[in-house]
């Protein structure tokens, strides 16, 4: 399976299973599209006519095409169905990441949250230190051989609770040698609650820290509330210069939520490089349709065109010397994953759980407080395997939906939470989410095939 | 004239012979916690190696 597109200047071809991408020019581009439906014999003689180009040239851009087919990078079959679910079965039972909910409560009162002000549809509460510490024995204990385990400080708002935070990463150091294991910590804050301690310890002990800021003042103080309904941008812009600043090049991720009322989120995006943040996220809000901050089919238009401008802003800022990342558009065509990865799904559920307040597994941060996908608890583990079972079987072809899809090989199939929500099931799609990621990942190809351009000029320049 | 510029990518039929270690970050841990997809992981084993 073969994808095509063109993007400004850029003729791109993607061959899914292989994972070759060329970039292309129009003849070949043009010849590529209809090679599998006519002969050489016909498009030969209408490229020629079409372009007004030497037959000769034409022939020799075809067979170039032929070449490629028979090297296995265009045209390539898909072979690995039978991989699938080859690699979770290889790693069940191993758990890698969790989400500790250390708060289920905020200090924000944030319209659009898909977690009810921070209490899951739930009663407010925190974690105690014994929760966390039987959460982190869990992990360990579940990990298998691996080494690198992932843990997310995550709420409601952590901050509200950093005492165990501090408390259980100091105790999840103090097991590091004797388990074998390192842990990566992220933290993810709204900001309302940083300052000098945290900032230090953030710096020290987080691999990560996910800072939500929707981008321009009005966008952001219109859904990020206080509960006396004041806008919080004034309050946390300037402890997160602080706190990026005082980071000194560790990772931190701006993240923004875009809604209904801001589909022109690049605007938010440029509000960002404002303040000075260059490694940004910008997600589309999660919530049920009808929601008033719900996308539209109005939006969607809109929502497209801001990843081509994104991606136009991100090569001209390159250019000039004042690159900044944005989440989404990181691909490493040459580094990422392997192929049993790309098909294996996100790993909710089997590899990554969320752990509540009261010590309850669930999937992920966004299953917490739906009672059907509870998983078990960290003193017991998984006892619903009827449930895990359901999320072990979530792959790329599991999903009907993904077959014909050639983005299948850079998404593993989606977010199994959003797909519950649209389709009524974790094996389902958010055909929404898919379109917003296809214009990604041909906008980050994109990106990908000018940065190879740039450096092979480079070269030549040496 | 060359029509065709190919890209540098990893050979996903070859990472099907000597991949799945399972070390990769797990998809959603990170900046995104909605919208996951892998494209954007490193492999932990050729970070390594790297």
């Amino acid at each position: 399976m073969i994808h095509r597109y063109h993007l400004d200047d850029w003729f791109i071809v993607i061959d899914t299973c292989s994972g070759s991408v060329h970039a292309v020019d129009e003849i070949a581009y043009e010849i590529i599209g209809c090679y599998e439906q006519k002969s050489r014999e016909e498009i030969l003689p209408e490229m020629a006519r079409r372009f007004g180009e030497d037959p000769a040239e034409i022939a020799d851009c075809y067979d170039q095409i032929t070449e490629l087919k028979e090297q296995g990078s265009l045209f390539s079959p898909d072979v690995f169905e039978p991989l699938a679910g080859e690699l979770k079965k290889k790693t069940a039972g191993v758990v890698k990441a969790l989400c500790l909910h250390v708060a289920h409560t905020c200090n924000l009162n944030c319209a659009y949250c898909f977690a009810s002000q921070g209490k899951y549809h739930g009663e407010r509460a925190v974690m105690s230190f014994e929760v966390g510490k039987q959460a982190l024995d869990f992990l360990v204990k579940h990990s298998g051989g691996r080494h690198n385990l992932e843990v997310d400080f995550f709420g409601g708002e952590p901050l509200m609770n950093f005492d165990v935070v501090k408390q259980l990463t100091a105790y999840a150091r103090s097991i590091e040698k004797e388990s074998g294991k390192h842990f990566r910590f992220t933290l993810t804050t709204n900001g309302m609650l940083i300052d000098d301690d945290v900032i230090d310890f953030a710096n020290r002990e987080m691999s990560n820290v996910v800072l939500s800021l929707d981008g321009r003042k009005e966008i952001h103080d219109r859904c990020r509330v206080d509960y006396v309904g004041n806008g919080s941008w004034d309050r946390i812009v300037p402890k997160f210069r602080k706190l990026v600043e005082a980071r000194g090049g560790k990772n931190y991720y701006m993240r923004g939520t875009f809604t209904h009322s801001n589909p022109d989120f690049l605007e938010d995006i440029k509000t960002m490089l404002d303040l000075g943040f260059t490694e940004l996220s910008m997600e589309p809000v999660v919530c049920a349709a009808g929601d008033p901050a719900a996308l539209t089919e109005e939006d969607l238009p809109v929502v497209l065109k801001q990843y081509e401008d994104l991606a136009r802003l991100m090569l001209a800022r390159r250019k000039e010397g004042r690159p900044f990342t944005f989440y989404h558009y990181m691909l490493d065509l040459s580094g990422g994953p392997c192929i049993y990865k790309r098909i294996s799904g996100c790993g909710s559920g089997t590899e990554y759980m969320a752990v509540t307040p009261w010590g309850d597994l669930y999937p992920c941060h966004q299953f917490v407080g739906e009672e059907k996908f509870r998983l078990g608890d960290v003193w017991s583990g998984v006892t619903n395997t009827a449930v895990q079972e359901e999320f072990a079987a979530c792959n790329v072809y599991a999903r009907e939906e993904c077959r014909d899809c050639w983005a299948r090989l850079y998404c593993s199939g989606g977010c199994a939470a959003n797909a519950y929500h649209a389709a009524g099931s974790v094996r389902g799609v958010y055909r929404y989410g898919c379109e917003l990621f296809r214009k990604r990942m041909e906008c980050a190809i994109m990106l990908q095939a000018a940065l190879q351009e740039e450096n092979d000029e480079a070269d030549v320049d040496k | 004239m060359k029509h065709i510029k190919t890209l540098n990518t990893r050979n996903l039929c070859e990472s099907a012979k000597k991949g799945g270690c399972g070390e990769c970050q797990t998809s959603c841990q990170s900046a995104c916690k909605t919208s996951c997809g892998i494209a954007n992981q490193q492999c932990e084993n050729k970070k390594e190696k790297k």
